[in-house]
């Protein structure tokens, strides 16, 4: 494959590499230590906003409606991911209850919003001025949002609680589910090469 | 690799860690900005040593009180028990659920312990600029990256214990004090993670290379 | 050295590139469709299922949380508090609640609220299973038209349910009582309903008790019913000795009211409801007749009344026709004289004039002071010796000295004759100072040495006993054994005792004779008493 000609550092081993053209869904990564430095990601601006938008309305939803419910001798009680962070925090344990706000609500949303942002922004071909605000700050947001070990985490309490009482799948379990693989294929589809690639362009 | 690996840092170069421009900056200038998106330029990330080693040593002093204290006190019609992490897979394995007791030692005993001793070994390793398998080394600081997130697994399981056991006298669940501990050990895990700049290994390499 | 990026030295490796599989970019777009549809389905169903929310006011908020507590009417779900605050001012806690959209047409004027808490009251221990579940709201139909959201909730629970058929009555005391909400209504025993309400009257003076008596009982609730308190164990000590009369259990502890027709009075036609009664203090004080007919009379008596309580009877012939009013002291400052003034209650109407005459009142004095020239007198009688009460009692004295009815007096003063007790007391008190003076004292020391006297002699005679010695013997044993039980005894000593005392002392005497002799003539025993001494 041609060198494109621009040279990258590798971000783990500090390495001098060509940048290479891939194939559609190639990835590349560096010759010496195997990180993957960039990958292909074909039609990025169309699939990132449309997944991030639809794990967007499925969040809404998994946050507007209960995620598990126990009925004991017919009184269902009903825990909204919301709801659980209040519980926490009236409790008394506002460390975990801030801890599980940012990485379950806050870090999720706020790298839907920024993702969505960024790409619709450079599908209309503009560059906005906090672009690189915006992307510092999705960066960051980044290794916070854990969305995925949420839902394990409320499957285990599930199956922990299944022997006690009855419990009852509530509806944003699914929505969650589905917001999960969403934002995880909008983040496979999130090329932060190709984006910044056509910045450089744009400018 | 071969002798002649070339280093952005040999070159005078900085990757800029948010847009990965590589940029020329003078050596001697210690503040400089990426000119495509205006984040700040480091050879290496700043202060990753000492932070790395700050953030490490919070988390192994907060391990301690996380396994010691109760994670779980549960108040039922039948008696009070308090749960700490391990009781609590104890627990599971006696009462049969021993796939739950696998995953929950796993994520919330094993991997903050491993991610610990991982990063250790690793800031050691740079401390003592070995060579040693500088590939298997980077691997290992990804798996870390990777894995970390995962140890955060109980809290959220607490969360929802909580949220939902709250049937008064039959049974109330609370969250003990070993959960935030535990909490904090997760977040400072994770700021340590991110600290650490994996180039640190392979410089010695390429020095010891000239 | 710095190479400007972007020229590129020839010996940088590449980037090893490695492949991957292709998406379609049409169907990429269906997904954030999808969502949107199923997430705008979710809330348009949100949004329709909803139902109203109203606001309800509490004084105390205890057991209520938002987001938790649930609304029910008959045991049923309707409803879930969503917040809980208080008021502006202050003074009571207003709780949001959002409840099911069936609701919406039942949202009017008299609906009503309450908590249910685990309570003891009425007999019964309610509420229980909140303590598991935690505590709820509970509604009851409103039966009026006027819509309404928000509402003052109610600070007990609602004892009777709208619909449950009964009525309701109110009851007038001025005594109080414990009757907690609940407390059961008895009719014979059995509980027919229970009370819903306490509160004190307008002017202070009274306590109204509001009750519900179910439906199959209301026929025996009439005008002339009369209602009176039924708790707890009525103990009574009056001139008819000590009565104990108590109730179902669960109105000695919690308290209760019961009550009855009595048999003479006619039944009305079972009143409708919110109808006034008064609540009297116990049984007996419901049941009198009100005597309206009550003709009051004065006794004087000249011995003590001690004993004489007001309330205590009146009989002829056993007969109750009246009532003790009161006893007062009357001084006679001319004469010197203090002397017990009785004013005492006849209820003509137990005793049966039979007349056709219209002048009835007139006439029956006259017959009156006919009686009283017969000898008909009042008079003081114990009731019972144990309490020491005494009640009047009027019978016919023939050998009274005559007297007349103090028509003129007011009241009128009925004449009286000394009770019999005087006498009783006189004659025991002459025998207590008549014993005192027996020197029981000496009799006791001659009898001890007589008793060792005769248990030797006894002894010594076997089978073979003169008869002289053996009749003196035996009534010497039978005095003494009479002698022992009345001494040992205690019981105050009578006529019999005085006589028995007599025999003992002849029988002594006798003995003492006997000894003297024997110790003389020890002889006798085998050969007898000699005729005469040689």
């Amino acid at each position: 494959m041609p060198t494109t000609g621009a040279i990258l550092a590798c971000h783990e081993c500090d390495l001098l590499q060509h940048e290479v053209g891939l194939e559609p869904g190639g990835v590349a990564r560096c010759r010496r230590c195997g990180a993957q430095l960039y990958r292909s990601r074909p039609h990025e601006l169309d699939r990132v906003p449309a997944y991030t938008l639809a794990a967007f309305i499925l969040y809404l939803v998994s946050n507007a409606f209960p995620v598990v419910g126990l009925s004991i001798n017919g009184e269902l009680v009903q825990a909204t991911l919301l709801g659980a962070v209040r519980g926490m925090y009236a409790d008394g344990d506002w460390l975990v209850a801030a801890l599980v706000l940012v990485t379950a609500v806050i870090a999720p949303f706020v790298q839907m919003v920024a993702m969505m942002w960024l790409v619709l922004f450079l599908r209309m071909g503009r560059v906005p001025k906090s672009f690189a605000k915006v992307f510092r700050l999705l960066a960051f947001t980044r290794p916070w949002g854990m969305v995925e070990v949420l839902m394990i985490g409320v499957m285990v309490a599930l199956v922990k609680l299944a022997h006690m009482a009855e419990v009852v799948p509530g509806i944003a379990l699914w929505s969650l589910a589905g917001s999960m693989l969403l934002l995880a294929a909008a983040g496979a589809a999130f090329d932060p090469h190709l984006l910044w690639s056509k910045v450089s362009d744009a400018r | 690799m071969k002798r002649d690996a070339v280093t952005a840092a040999r070159r005078g170069l900085r990757a800029c860690h948010i847009c990965m421009l590589v940029s020329h900056v003078a050596p001697t200038r210690e503040h400089a900005a990426c000119p495509r998106c205006g984040a700040a330029l480091h050879l290496r990330k700043p202060d990753s040593i000492a932070r790395t080693w700050a953030f490490l040593l919070a988390a192994i002093i907060l391990y301690i009180p996380a396994n010691l204290l109760p994670m779980t006190s549960v108040h039922t019609l039948f008696g009070d028990q308090e749960d700490t992490i391990m009781s609590g897979v104890v627990y599971l394995w006696t009462a049969g659920s021993w796939p739950l007791a696998v995953i929950v030692f796993v994520a919330s005993i094993m991997v903050p312990m491993l991610k610990i001793m991982a990063l250790v070994f690793l800031l050691l390793s740079v401390k003592m600029r070995s060579r040693w398998q500088p590939v298997q080394r980077t691997r290992l600081y990804r798996l870390i990256e990777l894995v970390g997130r995962w140890s955060m697994l109980d809290i959220f399981v607490i969360a929802f214990l909580v949220a939902l056991v709250q049937l008064r006298a039959l049974a109330t669940i609370k969250a003990g004090p070993a959960a935030a501990c535990f909490g904090a050990v997760v977040v400072l895990t994770m700021c340590a993670t991110l600290s650490f700049d994996p180039r640190l290994i392979w410089d010695p390499v390429e020095d010891g290379h000239g | 050295m710095g190479d400007p990026p972007g020229t590129g030295t020839p010996d940088l490796p590449e980037a090893d590139a490695q492949g991957r599989k292709r998406w379609h970019v049409q169907v990429v777009w269906l997904i954030p469709l999808i969502a949107l549809l199923i997430g705008g389905w979710l809330a348009v169903r949100a949004v329709m299922e909803k139902g109203p929310t109203i606001t309800v006011t509490f004084t105390s908020a205890e057991g209520l949380e938002a987001g938790k507590t649930k609304l029910k009417y008959k045991d049923v779900d309707v409803g879930q508090v969503t917040a809980v605050k208080v008021s502006r001012n202050l003074d009571r806690v207003v709780v949001t609640a959002e409840l099911a959209k069936e609701l919406e047409p039942y949202l009017v004027d008299d609906l009503r609220f309450w908590v249910v808490r685990p309570r003891i009251a009425g007999g019964s221990v309610t509420g229980l299973g909140t303590l598991l579940a935690g505590s709820y709201i509970a509604l009851d139909r409103g039966i009026s038209k006027k819509p309404r959201r928000d509402f003052v909730g109610l600070d007990e629970p609602l004892a009777i349910q709208r619909d449950r058929p009964g009525r309701e009555y109110t009851l007038h005391s001025v005594h109080g009582g414990s009757f907690g909400v609940g407390s059961p209504v008895l009719y014979r025993q059995l509980k027919v309903g229970e009370v819903i309400g306490n509160k004190l009257a307008a002017d202070g003076k009274a306590i109204l008790t509001r009750i519900f008596v179910d439906q199959a009982y209301v026929q025996y609730v009439n005008p002339n019913t009369r209602f009176w308190n039924a708790s707890g164990v009525d103990v009574k000590v009056d001139a008819s000795g000590i009565r104990v009369d108590s109730r179902l259990l669960a109105s000695i502890l919690i308290g209760g009211i019961a009550f009855e027709t009595p048999a003479e009075a006619q039944p009305g036609a079972p009143v409708t409801s919110r109808s006034e009664f008064t609540l009297f203090p116990n049984q007996e004080a419901a049941m009198k007749n009100p005597e309206s007919d009550t003709v009051q009379f004065v006794l004087i008596f000249r011995e003590t009344s001690r004993g004489l309580l007001p309330g205590a009877p009146v009989e002829l012939r056993g007969v109750v026709i009246g009532e003790v009013v009161e006893v007062v002291l009357d001084v006679d400052m001319d004469q010197h004289t203090v002397v017990n003034r009785v004013l005492v209650n006849l209820y003509p109407g137990r005793v049966h004039f039979h007349s056709r005459s219209p002048h009835f009142g007139e006439q029956r004095n006259r017959f009156i002071d006919e009686l009283v020239a017969h000898g008909l007198r009042a008079q003081l009688q114990s009731s019972s010796l144990i309490t020491g009460q005494l009640f009047v009692s009027v019978d016919f004295f023939p050998g009274a000295p005559s007297a007349k009815v103090d028509w003129a007096a007011k009241p009128p003063q009925l004449p009286t004759t000394p009770g019999s007790l005087k006498e009783i007391q006189t004659a025991l008190a002459s025998i207590a100072r008549k014993l005192d003076r027996l020197p029981l004292d000496r009799i006791s020391t001659d009898l001890g040495a007589t008793l060792r006297a005769a248990n030797g002699v006894l002894q010594r005679l076997d089978t073979e006993v003169a008869p002289q010695a053996r009749d003196a013997l035996a009534e010497a044993r039978k005095a003494l054994g009479s002698v022992d039980r009345v001494l040992s005894s205690g019981q105050p000593v009578t006529q019999d005792a005085r006589d028995t005392l007599r025999e003992v002392g002849r029988a002594a005497q006798s003995l003492r004779v006997l000894s003297d002799y024997l110790e003389r003539h020890p002889e006798a025993l085998i050969r007898g008493k000699q005729e005469d001494e040689k």
